[in-house]
């Protein structure tokens, strides 16, 4: 009796420093900052509470980066981070925020579009913390996330998820996942507020047109695509041609009309723009990956998802011994985080000129590295050194 | 990578064995396993992903812990032996019918919440007690039971593993209502005429039985046992139907505030000491499944991260496709076991795409898969929904025993998953929008 209780204590203080170790490493990816430095065409921060204040001082408020050249032209608006286990998107983003050239019209990014998700890893998965990208005056660490909205800040679920305002039932753990969220409630949980306050965004500012930069596993037959809403059908038709012909290979879907809760979806049918979701293939979250490392999420190589595409079974390119060749000549050995940064790159770029070309009332003149600079000289050339830039143009998220 | 992912879960497996052989306690073995795999795989002692696999299926834990705070508190107040008698005294001549009844109300809870075990935890309980009034062997109840909450799990409008691969297949949730409905009216018929053919020699006469039964507490009446029942009901429909206008209050909230509204209708509701003794009771009850399912979660993360789970999951999905079939009945209902829900999205998803790349019909598939994944929450290293039916059925006998006991409905309802698997475009037509 007297042991069971020494033991029972001895569990109690072995659970409470395990307890305490983890907890450190938890608070610390919690308030973990990014680095970003933007670019001299950048004109004014604001946070997304500004269109729903009811965010303010909670983990759903995020920063909006705006880009204003003065000049009358389109709008506009890049989500990064709508599912911050894809954190390439935020990489995408910044790479935009750091580079871009507004010569007409106005840019909106906002590279955690759910911030509260990107603080805590994904549960039973195992991610790593972070990852860097290397560049010439060192390395830049950024946060690995988790699929939907921290449970710190947003819980209990449900045991089903009603998605406003259509009433189709999904998973229980989709009402923390801001792409099953839009278009939102000014009332609803934080989730569904964040989609909501993007909703008033994009409503209020007259965004022409969208993007939610997103990345899949190679078994989702959507990885490597363009999801259009069917009004931005055309866009995407026109991008995915130009793209796979003169730079990577990209398919095109139309968004599922009976699919409630994405952003292709429901943007595209409660606001004018031009809705687009972009994923790029991500072997770190495949259900058949093996190990759950940093080199996985920056090189994307891995024997058990080469085996996935030795026997059919994935839907995009991927050979981690050959690799494969692109139409530019480049030979792409796993899915490397330098081509899929470069993907939403030229992806974005490639649809704007097409919106250009088919709405020339919207023209929006942006310029920003696009693939082939990318995979010419890297991701991390074009992210600048905070300590030698303008403190004023220097972020943290 | 493969030697290397290989070695590691051969060197888990042998100290999960050792462990187990030495300490006879699975839950204490799964947490020194993953710690020696985590420590092999070259993580090191991995603090933050032990305490991150711990927080993996919370929910699920503090959900069977209130469902089980409320129906001992119900208990306690001495309903749940008002209902039995009320049972046991309308029913006693009509088998048929109070099996058929009480298969209704078993699929009732988990129907809607999309949990077994809820089903257990809430009239789990009370079935068995009708049951063993009425002279069924324990084995007879634990099938019937064990069957039922499995079928309860996953009838519409909530079935999770659907829920989980649609959700991860990008198609909606739609469709499923008739081809789940059609194999649970099978599975349940067999299952009740298995239970009802059953011998009953022991059965004592209803005289007996209401002179056993404890005589309800006075001023009991049906207000009081049917409230707290009738406000879980309506919850769970409000949550379902106004969702979008009450706050999420999720079940562990929910059966808290039943837990509350029964307290309130005993006489001593006040007696705080009397409730405080049922919550330690139930956190006694409660607490091995609570370690099951904490340390279920750390050996998840732990194979996650070592690419142990990868390893299982890409040497599934490559198997030859008759392999699949015949090995289905095995593999799915043991990553149930080990991965709970996961398995729907760890071995489910790419047999969906897999299924789809072939021209088969995706909604049977899945349809079919929910039907094989509960077939493991029986089985190691979880044994969730087993578990739970030999504590509530007070089963006696060995774990395996319990699983002979269920074998033969349990091989029905694989049989029935696995010919929706096999013929996946011939029932199509099961699939009405």
């Amino acid at each position: 009796m007297k042991n069971s209780v020494y033991l029972k204590i001895l569990f109690l203080v072995l659970s409470g420093i395990l307890g305490i170790l983890g907890g450190i490493e938890f608070v610390e990816l919690r308030n973990y900052k990014e680095t970003v430095v933007v670019s001299e065409d950048f004109t004014e921060m604001i946070m997304l509470s500004e269109y729903l204040p009811s965010l303010k001082g909670t983990w759903g408020d995020t920063p909006i980066y705006i880009y204003d050249s003065g000049v009358p032209g389109g709008s506009m608006l890049i989500l990064g981070g709508t599912h911050p286990y894809e954190p390439i998107t935020t990489v995408a983003a910044y790479v935009v925020m750091e580079n871009i050239k507004v010569e007409s019209g106005k840019v909106y990014v906002i590279p955690h579009a759910n911030m509260s998700a990107s603080t805590l890893g994904m549960l039973g998965n195992a991610y790593p913390k972070y990852f860097s990208v290397e560049t010439p005056w060192g390395s830049q660490k950024y946060r690995i996330g988790d699929r939907g909205t921290n449970p710190l800040d947003q819980w209990p679920d449900p045991y089903t998820y009603i998605h406003y305002p259509s009433g189709q039932n999904l998973a229980y753990q989709d009402i923390r996942n801001l792409n099953r969220t839009f278009p939102g409630r000014a009332n609803g949980t934080l989730t569904e507020r964040i989609s909501f306050a993007i909703m008033e965004l994009i409503r209020n500012e007259d965004i022409d047109i969208f993007f939610d930069y997103h990345e899949a596993s190679l078994m989702y037959p959507v990885v490597s695509t363009y999801v259009a809403h069917d009004d931005a059908m055309d866009i995407g038709m026109m991008a995915a041609m130009m793209l796979s012909a003169t730079q990577f290979p990209m398919k095109i879907e139309a968004s599922p009309k009976n699919l409630k809760g994405l952003t292709h979806r429901e943007v595209g049918d409660f606001s004018d723009a031009l809705a687009l979701l972009m994923e790029t293939p991500e072997p770190f979250i495949d259900r058949v990956a093996g190990r759950m490392t940093e080199e996985l999420m920056v090189d994307g190589i891995d024997e058990f998802v080469q085996t996935a595409a030795e026997k059919g079974l994935v839907y995009c390119d991927y050979d981690i011994k050959e690799g494969f060749t692109d139409p530019l000549g480049n030979v792409i050995i796993g899915a490397p985080l330098d081509y899929r940064v470069g993907r939403h790159l030229s992806g974005t770029l490639e649809a704007v000129n097409w919106m250009n070309m088919f709405f020339p009332e919207k023209a929006l003149v942006v310029s920003f590295p696009g693939y082939a600079e990318v995979m010419e000289n890297g991701t991390g050339y074009y992210l600048h050194d905070p300590s030698k830039a303008d403190p004023s143009r220097v972020f943290k998220n | 990578m493969y030697l290397q992912t290989t070695i590691i879960a051969i060197v888990m497996v042998a100290t999960f064995a050792l462990a187990s052989w030495k300490l006879k306690s699975p839950e204490i073995s799964m947490v020194i396993t993953a710690i020696v795999g985590a420590l092999v795989g070259g993580f090191g002692f991995p603090s933050r992903l032990l305490v991150e696999g711990m927080f993996t299926y919370f929910d699920v834990g503090l959900i069977f812990l209130t469902a089980s705070i409320f129906i001992n508190i119900y208990s306690e107040t001495g309903a749940m032996n008002a209902l039995v008698r009320w049972i046991v005294k309308q029913f006693y001549d009509k088998k048929w019918l109070m099996l058929i009844l009480l298969g209704i109300l078993l699929i009732i809870p988990g129907a809607l919440t999309g949990a077994g075990s809820v089903s257990i935890f809430v009239v789990g309980g009370l079935v068995s007690s009708v049951m063993n009034y009425m002279g069924f062997s324990k084995k007879r109840i634990a099938a019937f039971i064990y069957l039922f909450a499995m079928l309860a799990a996953v009838a519409p409008p909530i079935n999770l593993w659907a829920m989980l691969m649609a959700a991860q297949a990008n198609m909606p949730y739609v469709g499923f209502g008739v081809v789940l409905i059609v194999p649970i009216i099978i599975i349940a018929a067999f299952t009740i005429l298995y239970t009802g053919l059953s011998k009953t020699p022991g059965r004592k006469t209803k005289t007996e039985i209401l002179e056993e039964l404890p005589q309800p507490p006075a001023g009991m009446n049906w207000f009081k046992i049917l409230v707290p029942f009738g406000v879980l009901l309506v919850l769970i429909l409000l949550m379902q139907y106004a969702t979008f206008y009450i706050p999420v209050l999720g079940l562990p909230l929910t059966f808290m505030i039943c837990a509350f509204i029964s307290m309130g209708m005993d006489k001593d509701r006040w007696k705080v000491k009397k409730w405080y003794n049922v919550m330690v009771k139930t956190v006694d009850q409660v607490f091995p499944l609570l370690g099951t399912v904490i340390s279920v979660g750390v050996l998840v993360n732990i194979m996650t991260a070592t690419g142990v789970k990868g390893l299982l999951a890409i040497t599934f999905i490559t198997l030859p496709m008759a392999f699949i079939y015949i090995t289905a009945l095995i593999f799915a209902p043991f990553a149930q076991g080990s991965l709970s829900y996961g398995s729907a999205i760890i071995l489910g998803t790419p047999i969906i795409f897999l299924f789809n790349s072939m021209g088969l019909n995706v909604t049977v598939t899945a349809a079919a898969l929910s039907f094989l994944f509960p077939l493991g929450d029986c089985l190691p290293p979880s044994r969730i929904v087993g578990r739970l039916t030999i504590e509530t059925v007070g089963y006696e006998g060995s774990y395996m025993s319990f699983l002979k006991a269920i074998a033969i409905p349990w091989l029905f309802m694989g049989a029935i998953g696995l010919l929706m698997l096999l013929f996946p475009n011939q029932l199509r037509f099961l699939v009405v929008y």
